[in-house]
């Protein structure tokens, strides 16, 4: 044997014995343990998103250009049609802003949860061929989403400034509380549907049908005071509490409310006095336990996606 | 069964009553899982591929894996890699790892060669500096040349392979899981890997190895463990051991 193998059989010696793959599958500790796993590779996290962020406009001549068209659009088409074809623009003032900043927080969830769902799929190469903690697969996907949103959030910052409606008060802080809330929803469904995908890839289709539902279940196109004016006339507020149990509903009030100024004053359109949005009551107390039970939900899916990461690589 | 490295070097690999069976179901989609509810075993067929398995690996020592194809070779270099979990027995390993299973060890197609090298890099568990620094040396010895730019998608099957072989070696492994992948290079590169190895054994490292040809295996390995139908059944010297395979394939 050579000095160097003897050197290499001296310090191998000393190494401790680690099981390959993932470590404990059962107790919540594996969360833990999970999560620190997951932060030792945080090198490789970052060049996993920027290979999903290369690699998607990769071969086009516009490249990035092209994940600002389709919000864009859709803020055209929901402007002209909802806004002013079927008029709700004349119950909700500032319109524009208003869809656009709903569009945003929207896009932000369904990307992570329709990009979150397939990422195992996707990455079949390498999971079928070098063990790397898997979680790694859908929080790619969560980054790649919220770079894309960091770049419509600037572009909805810069509108409020262009038109002189820029949020400036305390309010402004329920932004990121919502921006939280949706990414700690949408990393835990992630996590969750990624794993229940490599079994049975019905999922991601049935994720694309969801998210086309429950984005009408979220006042995007239509602001909250509909939402109040039609339960509470029928007398049913029920429906309204049922509806802010939805975390991404909440979320998406408490967006509005931080950069849709004019949600919270009275303004006049068209000879019509718009008074300002009945925002929820004790809607602080709300956004933190919604806060909380979505971080419950998290710890929940780490662990059904460890419980079910270990055939991964024979299922896909 | 004793090894034949010497009792003073440490142990590796130490998998012990390692079985790993495969279901294979018919049905994959909601329906038919739906359709054929009650009656779900009749759609699953039990393959065990592999079977109380029990191996320890001891520093340095170049280990061939061979049997008939399905004997269940690859499978136990994916366990030991952690790529697959076995239902029942554990594998513990210690050291760093670098795994050449199948063709371009995850490589992505729209990414060129050069990003591709990273990413693998720090799948393999490199920081940015240290790919950095090995870089040139590492497209030195793939023989890529400026196709280091080029998309991956646009690669040879041999270009594939010697850039994945390339970074494989130069992160410094500690133990080196080959599965085949030797065979698509020429016979110049081939050459060059079968130096690249025998340099490694002089370095202590460890190599575990899955090939079909018995002039590569009688060439490199000090041992030799032959599986059939998922079980160990030889496991000692070279020489006996493919007498033991040729006596396997009729079984």
């Amino acid at each position: 044997m050579t000095d160097q193998a003897t050197e290499r059989a001296q310090r191998l010696a000393t190494l401790p014995f680690e099981s390959s793959g993932p470590t404990s599958v059962r107790s919540v500790g594996g969360f833990v343990s999970a999560v620190r796993e997951i932060f030792g590779q945080k090198e490789l996290l970052d060049l996993l998103i920027r290979r999903e962020l290369k690699s998607r406009y990769k071969d086009s001549s516009l490249g990035f250009v092209w994940s600002l068209i389709r919000p864009l659009t859709m803020l055209l088409i929901y402007y002209v049609f909802i806004g002013q074809v079927l008029g709700a623009a004349r119950g909700v003032p500032d319109f524009a802003i208003f869809v656009y900043a709903g569009l945003t927080l929207w896009g932000l969830y369904s990307e992570i949860v329709t990009a979150g769902t397939s990422s195992i799929i996707t990455n079949a190469g390498l999971i079928k061929k070098v063990y790397l903690p898997r979680e790694i697969f859908p929080l790619a996907s969560v980054g790649s989403a919220l770079f894309n949103f960091a770049i419509q959030m600037g572009i909805l910052l810069l509108a409020t400034i262009a038109l002189g409606q820029f949020p400036l008060s305390w309010d402004l802080l329920y932004v990121p509380v919502a921006v939280i809330i949706v990414i700690i929803y949408g990393t835990a469904l992630a996590l969750l549907l990624s794993a229940l995908n490599v079994y049975l890839r019905d999922v991601q289709y049935l994720v694309e049908v969801a998210i086309l539902l429950f984005f009408w279940a979220s006042p995007i196109v239509y602001s909250w005071s509909f939402v109040v004016n039609a339960t509470v006339q029928r007398g049913a507020s029920w429906l309204g509490e049922l509806y802010l149990l939805n975390p991404i509903s909440i979320s998406m009030i408490a967006f509005d409310r931080g950069i849709w100024k004019a949600g919270s004053e009275q303004r006049v359109i068209e000879g019509n006095v718009i008074p300002a949005q009945p925002w929820p009551e004790h809607m602080d107390i709300r956004l933190v336990i919604t806060a909380i039970v979505g971080l419950v939900f998290v710890v929940i899916a780490q662990r059904i996606f460890a419980r079910l990461q270990g055939n991964f690589a024979q299922e896909i | 069964m004793s090894s034949p490295a010497p009792e003073s070097t440490p142990v590796v690999v130490r998998a012990s009553d390692v079985s790993k069976r495969f279901v294979i179901r018919k049905d994959k989609s909601l329906k038919e899982r739906v359709v054929n509810f009650g009656r779900s075993n009749k759609h699953k067929d039990d393959f065990w591929a592999l079977r109380d398995v029990s191996l320890e690996i001891s520093a340095g020592s170049t280990v061939g894996l061979v049997g008939a194809n399905g004997s269940g070779k690859s499978t136990l270099l994916k366990v030991i890699g952690g790529i697959i979990q076995p239902d029942t027995g554990i594998v513990q390993r210690r050291g760093r790892l670098a795994a050449l299973l199948e063709l371009g060890a995850g490589f992505h197609p729209d990414l060129t060669g050069r990003e591709n090298v990273f990413l693998n890099g720090a799948i393999l568990g490199l920081s940015r500096k240290q790919t950095e620094q090995y870089f040139d040396s590492i497209v030195e010895f793939s023989e890529i040349g400026d196709f280091i730019d080029t998309q991956v998608k646009f690669y040879s099957s041999g270009m594939y392979v010697r850039l994945a072989f390339a970074i494989a070696v130069h992160v410094d492994p500690d133990l080196l899981l080959v599965d085949e992948v030797l065979a698509v290079g020429d016979e110049p590169f081939q050459e060059k890997c079968m130096a690249k190895i025998r340099e490694f054994q002089k370095e202590g490292r460890t190599i575990v190895f899955v090939s079909h040809s018995s002039a590569q295996i009688e060439d490199l390995c000090d041992r030799v463990v032959v599986l059939s139908h998922g079980e160990a059944i030889f496991d000692g010297g070279t020489v006996d051991g493919l007498e033991a395979l040729r006596e396997s394939f009729g079984r």
